[in-house]
């Protein structure tokens, strides 16, 4: 069994071990110039260089300021729509059309408009992040609250308790599990969108130094904050994880 | 009867159009700002964006390539997908690489690979190609694997060869499940399109709309944005329709696209 999990592990870094050999030999061997293909070992030793640079720091926490605001925006929202549209027939019917049609709009085209109303500054991308990290996390929050079982409910109302205790108490804990799933996908998204608006239009945080290195033809800079980003959002979702785990100690099918 | 289940399906969400349109509306009304002019405005500069030649043609160019990077990714992912749920080893193999990219921003890219491949169609079909295949693969993934073992030992025990178990009992059943991944691909596929050429700013759909803002054109950019909207949701839409009839016999999905950014 333990070996089996070993071989598993070895066998899971292959392939991103090779392809930074790949990279590593691909502009050792000179078929690319430094200037479109920088040596791995340069991206890295740069990205841990500005991991010391307070500079490159103010722009990581103005990101993640953006990210965490909107983020906590979509999951008050989301997860309180959810949980009312699951105990509500008519607040349901009048969710459910409006997600059909807005569902499946791509959120970023909304960005120009967003600038435009809410400015260049924070509110814009802030405004983008909910937008785009709260149908996850309603939808998640509203089919957990739907499917929790009905007994379960029945008991507690029998019991006389109030419908909107009954929310509360009994079917907010019981669809916690649904809801922190799409709290996972929806953090992701939120490390994405944000970087994304930056890079459309900003003058500061993580996604505005790619474009700022991409003017200046800077290559190795251009891969750090792109890095940056996303061991930003593998460490986010791992976290969620993590939080799973220990919040659902309890439940049968946690994990 | 399927008529009636249609018309009544399709009420509701024209009504949500509506509803925003009026807030719209209405919000501009009450804030007043140039930043956001009235829907009415916004829906005049329709028809001339939609007969202008340039603007066709570029909304035209941008759907092919949308195309073209969801149908390479689909072809790609698809096996990827079901050789990960038959191999344990295959699946040890990738599933951490997958991790790895899961939380990159694929637009992002755009301008890296822009630098090695030029400005053209090519990195723009990469970026999308690369932003359709996670939930593809994902999907495929999940639905060969809660495949019933009973069915493909029966069909190994009256002799079907692996490849043709592969192809006549695993994809069959894992076909909902794959439907659901290509779904939330195609959503993924106009957004990628969309970001990719905002950011490269030269052609396509994206950049008209960036276009209008830069020039202040305000009615315009609502009216792309109108554009864009109705894309995405007729896009899921038609899906819908085709997965419906090529799927019948399985349970329907969930009538709204989960699948953002």
């Amino acid at each position: 069994m333990s070996a089996e999990r070993t071989w598993q592990i070895v066998l899971g870094m292959l392939p991103p071990v090779c392809l930074i050999a790949l990279w590593h030999g691909i502009a050792t061997a000179g078929w690319a110039p430094a200037a479109l293909l920088p040596l791995p070992s340069a991206v890295f030793a740069r990205l841990f260089e500005q991991l010391h640079n307070p500079v490159f720091l103010q722009h990581a926490a103005t990101t993640l300021f953006r990210l965490f605001a909107g983020f906590g925006i979509a999951v008050v929202v989301g997860v309180m729509l959810g949980i009312a549209a699951a105990g509500s027939r008519r607040l349901e019917a009048l969710l459910r059309p409006l997600l059909r049609v807005l569902a499946p709009v791509p959120k970023i085209a909304l960005y120009p408009a967003l600038v435009l109303i809410l400015g260049f500054e924070h509110a814009s991308k802030v405004a983008l992040v909910v937008a785009d990290a709260v149908f996850p996390i309603l939808l998640a929050t509203y089919q957990g609250a739907a499917t929790v079982e009905p007994k379960l409910v029945w008991s507690a109302r029998a019991a006389g308790a109030s419908p909107r205790r009954t929310l509360l108490t009994v079917v907010l804990p019981a669809a916690l599990p649904a809801i922190l799933t799409g709290c996972r996908i929806g953090l992701v998204i939120s490390s994405i969108v944000v970087f994304l608006a930056e890079m459309l239009t900003s003058t500061d945080g993580l996604g505005h130094l790619l474009i700022y290195a991409s003017r200046s033809f800077q290559t190795v800079d251009m891969f750090v904050p792109l890095i940056t980003i996303s061991l930003l959002g593998l460490l986010l979702n791992a976290a969620i994880n993590a939080l799973q785990k220990r919040l659902l100690a309890g439940f049968p099918d946690a994990g | 009867m399927s008529l009636k289940v249609a018309s009544a399906s399709a009420v509701p969400p024209l009504l949500a159009c509506l509803a925003l349109l009026a807030g719209w509306e209405g919000a501009a009304r009450v804030l007043d700002i140039n930043g956001l002019p009235p829907a009415y405005d916004a829906l005049r500069e329709l028809p001339a964006i939609l007969s202008d030649r340039e603007a066709l043609l570029n909304i035209a160019a941008s759907l092919r390539r949308m195309l073209t990077g969801f149908v390479l990714a689909l072809l790609i992912s698809i096996p990827v997908g079901l050789a990960m749920a038959r191999s344990p080893r295959v699946a040890a193999l990738c599933n951490p690489l997958l991790m790895l990219i899961y939380p990159v921003p694929k637009a992002a890219l755009m301008p890296i690979i822009m630098l090695w491949l030029g400005i053209g169609d090519a990195s723009k079909t990469i970026v999308i190609g690369l932003g359709v295949s996670l939930p593809v693969i994902y999907h495929s993934y999940q639905g060969a694997r809660a495949i019933e073992e009973k069915l493909i030992w029966s069909a190994a025990a009256m002799g079907m060869r692996p490849a043709a178990r592969l192809l006549r009992i695993v994809l069959p059943a894992a076909l909902p499940q794959i439907f659901v991944g290509i779904r939330t691909g195609l959503v993924l596929a106009l957004i990628t399109m969309v970001t990719s050429e905002m950011i490269a700013r030269q052609a396509g759909v994206g950049s008209i709309l960036f276009n209008a803002l830069d020039m202040a054109q305000y009615a315009s950019v609502y009216a792309m944005i109108v554009i864009i909207g109705v894309l995405g949701f007729v896009l899921d839409l038609l899906f819908e329709r085709l997965r419906a009839k090529l799927v019948a016999w399985a349970e329907p999905s969930h009538d709204i696209a989960v699948g953002t950014a």
